[in-house]
């Protein structure tokens, strides 16, 4: 009577050792091996894999190609439904823009004039180099992109990604073509970060949410909602100085909103600042020898690219683009990284 | 049947995993769970090859695009092709409710070890939301995914009072 009414078909009682149940039980331990490899950060594991995303990844980037266009098309609809609220709103913002760039003018004036009486040098430019996002690695544990920039355009393991809206996450892996980024909400991403005008110290890490959570901030620290979070540099892998996102939450639970939409990136460019933390973990195969972000061997004339004063970065065109930005001082990286 | 087109038919969801769709933080557990709901069908599916050992090369391949630990889609894909193997054969009178109950209680048990899993690879407990939004929608799509699979076994959908008719 049980048996008619189980889902489950009546199989006869047989030893584990039958061929059937004895590969069961192998692929099972298989399982559990690689997970075991791939915990403890084996390196045959990370190499076959970074392998073998490279073979895949003209397939990705051929499909992802129909579905990118999906989007596109779909957020311009979503815009045309929205216009004539989407003109009233750009309105009010270009009035406050207008008042903001006179008052940008000014301290730009007062800023070169102070720099000019404490003979400040200037920083080395950023060299950076734009490609696409092709597959969106994301699950359970990870919040990753692929793009279509690697080793042969100069890209190595801990540089900086940043899109037009600011800092997206760091390269985790890279192949001959392609790179993972690892997203700033991933669980394992950390961030050295300042707070505020203030520029107060603390630690921006993912966890697997949309927002970032603010950790190791100073006994007595309360910053205020809104208040901008940019990059230390502490960690002497990212430059300093790029825009992550504004501070929510409240006290005890302080949130990072990033500025980039981490969920929908299509364009992104990779920042090449070559620092001694990240020559010891990614030596580039020819040594470098003098000051930060030397130009990749493939980059021709570096092209006038993230200032706020120039275009933006071409949505379609700009793939692997390479080129230069000025000098990143904490305050001009946030401007140029606006871009 | 040979496992060539239940195989080809997975593959194609792996790769749709790894696809930028742009979906909030939340629905990133959805395209893994179809494709192991995908990979249960087909060894629920009768007079469908489907080996346990592709299942787990195709997990394998959705870890490898994923990004994520090797080995955690394997598992659970085999976890999937296993009580997939053991579900009774649907006929005529036993429509797909009880294969639907059945991978309703799949997705859970593969939600929670996923879970309990991912929490022991990070030593820290990891956000449980997606995963069970992920394994309800799963459940919510699964007629849809088996009636796809059912007209690609059969090249058609036949009309009957059941959702598949006779299988042969």
């Amino acid at each position: 009577m049980r048996a008619d009414h189980s889902p489950f078909k009546p199989r006869p009682r047989r030893s584990w050792r039958a061929p059937g149940e004895l590969l069961n039980f192998t692929l099972y331990f298989l399982c559990a091996v690689l997970l075991v490899l791939s915990r403890i950060g084996h390196g045959a594991v990370a190499d076959a894999r970074d392998h073998f995303v490279d073979l895949t990844a003209p397939l990705l980037e051929a499909a992802s190609v129909p579905v990118i266009m999906g989007r596109h098309t779909l957020a311009r609809v979503r815009s045309y439904v929205g216009m004539v609220s989407e003109i009233d709103r750009l309105k009010a913002e270009n009035d406050e823009l207008k008042q903001w760039e006179w008052r940008a003018k000014l301290l730009e004036r007062n800023v070169a004039h102070l720099r000019s009486l404490l003979n400040a040098v200037d920083e080395p430019a950023l060299h950076f180099t734009t490609g696409s996002v092709i597959a969106d690695a994301r699950g359970p544990f990870v919040r990753s992109a692929l793009i279509n920039l690697g080793r042969d355009n100069g890209v190595r393991i801990g540089y900086a990604v940043i899109n037009g809206d600011g800092l997206v996450g760091r390269t985790v892996d890279a192949g001959a073509s392609v790179a993972r980024v690892l997203l700033l909400n991933d669980l394992n991403s950390r961030i050295p970060v300042l707070v505020g005008a203030a520029g107060m110290r603390a630690i921006a890490s993912g966890d697997n949410s949309a927002e970032l959570k603010l950790d190791f901030m100073p006994d007595g620290a309360s910053p205020y909602a809104g208040d901008e979070v940019y990059t230390s540099g502490s960690d002497g892998v990212l430059p300093r100085g790029l825009r992550v996102g504004v501070v929510t939450g409240s006290a005890g639970a302080f949130k990072v909103r990033t500025h980039a939409e981490l969920s929908s990136l299509d364009v992104v460019s990779v920042l090449f600042f070559d620092t001694p933390a990240l020559a010891s973990t990614d030596p580039p195969a020819v040594p470098v020898a003098g000051p930060l972000s030397p130009v990749p061997e493939d980059s021709k004339a570096p092209a006038p690219v993230p200032t706020a004063s120039i275009e933006p970065l071409p949505a379609d065109s700009a793939i692997k683009q390479v080129g230069a930005a000025d000098g990143v001082s904490p305050g001009e990286g946030m401007a140029q990284t606006q871009q | 049947m040979t496992a060539a087109l239940p195989a080809l038919s997975v593959l194609f969801a792996v790769f749709a995993t790894a696809v930028p769709w742009g979906l909030p933080a939340d629905a990133t557990f959805i395209m893994p769970l179809v494709v192991v709901m995908m990979v249960f069908c087909w060894r629920a599916i009768p007079d469908t090859v489907f080996p346990p050992y592709l299942a787990m090369l195709l997990g394998l391949l959705t870890d490898i695009m994923s990004g994520g630990p090797l080995g955690f889609w394997a598992l659970m894909t085999l976890i999937a092709a296993t009580v997939g193997g053991r579900v009774a054969p649907l006929t005529d009178g036993q429509d797909s409710n009880r294969l639907w109950l059945v991978w309703a209680a799949v997705a859970g048990v593969v939600a929670s070890f996923g879970w309990l899993l991912a929490s022991l690879y990070f030593l820290r407990w990891i956000d449980w939301w997606p995963i069970a939004f992920g394994a309800l929608t799963s459940i919510v799509l699964f007629p849809v995914v088996l009636r796809g699979l059912v007209w690609i076994r059969r090249g058609r959908l036949r009309p009957g009072p059941t959702l598949y008719g006779r299988w042969s």
